[in-house]
């Protein structure tokens, strides 16, 4: 299922990127020279709106799920649950941070003009996301579930510990995607200081995942001190 | 990236204010653990000054960090209150800013400081006089710095529209 889905969006990509170059060259040889054509038609901003309200919609029923078990124990979490070391959760923390940070940074610079500082922007943006799900399923799962430390079966903690971390890394691995997508876009030239939504709009959903980590990790790895 | 800000929020302020959730919630549970007395230093707490450069997106960003900063670390109902009360003081810091930015910090500490003073002998069952003063001092020692380090930034800034007091 996986595979078949990677494939669709693969294809759709690939012929819809493949059009660009000659679409967009033959869009601007129309336009007479020194006109300004002002911004993108389409309104993305509503678009990625709708887009954050279904998010809030798929994570605030996960959330509601994660409370509802932890309203069945007397304790959270239960006594056997493991203290969780937080150190790869604080690198990813950091690492969303300093991505936030920088793809603000390249908008604004965008909004100026100065497209080297943009692009640079954007490609470090791209590099620090990528980190995240690599720590997280080349590193953090692995040890866990292999050393025996947590498992999604072992009892309501594990579950939910794996369900919340994986719904939000796959979603990571979408803003990781939509990334590359805008930096491909960017170095054809794309982008202008009048012309930038599907930036913001990518920068938006990343501002959004990142929220729903903090979460997270105050749930999860904070949370399951609590007791201890 | 600082820019004036007016009370409607429009999409482009979600960065700042995503920024500020996680400067307050990552800075609190994040880093190592100050404490003073009986209270507990939040490093958080030095970005208040900057609510009055970023606006509101930063005003509700560290309600909402401290919303989420209080989820791991709090077992009390009640202390959850918190984010409302601290809420209360950054919106004052926010129009404050045109009179004095210094005097609506002193304004965020004391009525931040008051508010913990009631809550930490519940929490934590040292007595009111202990929660006052290690509360006062504790944030008033974040907010200062945090108020340095805004006068910092706002003399390096490019291009000012309107120098802060």
């Amino acid at each position: 299922m996986m595979l078949s889905f990677g494939a669709v969006i693969g294809s759709f990509l690939y012929s819809d990127t493949r059009n660009w170059r000659s679409t967009i060259s033959k869009s601007l040889g129309r336009i007479p020279t020194g006109v300004d054509i002002g911004p993108f038609p389409v309104d993305i901003n509503l678009t990625i709106q709708l887009i954050i309200l279904t998010e809030i919609l798929l994570f605030g029923g996960a959330f509601a799920m994660y409370f509802a078990i932890r309203v069945q124990f007397p304790f959270w979490p239960p006594a056997s649950s493991p203290i969780l070391d937080d150190s790869i959760a604080k690198l990813q923390t950091l690492i969303l941070i300093s991505s936030s940070v920088l793809v603000e940074w390249a908008v604004w610079k965008l909004k100026r003009g100065n497209m080297k500082a943009f692009k640079a922007g954007l490609i470090g943006t791209t590099i620090l996301a990528s980190l995240f799900p690599i720590l997280q399923f080349g590193f953090e799962w692995p040890h866990l579930i292999l050393g025996h430390i947590l498992t999604p079966s072992s009892g309501f903690f594990g579950a939910t510990f794996f369900l919340l971390t994986g719904i939000h890394g796959a979603h990571v691995v979408a803003g990781v995607i939509a990334y590359c997508y805008t930096d491909a876009r960017a170095f054809m030239g794309q982008y202008t200081p009048k012309n930038f939504g599907f930036v913001e709009a990518s920068s938006t959903y990343w501002h959004f995942v990142h929220i729903i980590w903090l979460l997270l990790f105050a749930l999860l790895w904070q949370g399951s001190r609590l007791l201890h | 990236m600082a820019r004036e800000s007016t009370v409607a929020l429009k999409l482009e302020d979600f960065g700042t204010f995503v920024i500020f959730t996680a400067i307050y919630a990552a800075g609190t549970l994040g880093l190592p653990k100050i404490a003073l007395f009986a209270y507990q230093i939040k490093v958080g707490e030095a970005a208040s000054a900057f609510v009055a450069m970023f606006g509101y997106p930063a005003v509700l960003g560290l309600a909402l960090g401290q919303f989420i900063a209080n989820l791991g670390v709090e077992a009390s109902p009640v202390a959850m209150l918190s984010p409302v009360l601290s809420l209360l003081g950054l919106v004052v810091i926010y129009y404050a800013r045109k009179l004095s930015t210094l005097a609506g910090c002193f304004a965020y500490v004391v009525i931040t400081s008051l508010w913990l003073t009631y809550l930490l002998p519940i929490t934590t069952g040292i007595t009111t006089t202990e929660a006052a003063y290690s509360s006062f001092l504790g944030q008033f020692i974040a907010v200062m710095i945090g108020y340095g380090a805004y006068r910092l930034a706002m003399t390096e800034r490019p291009s000012q529209t309107s120098q802060p007091k």
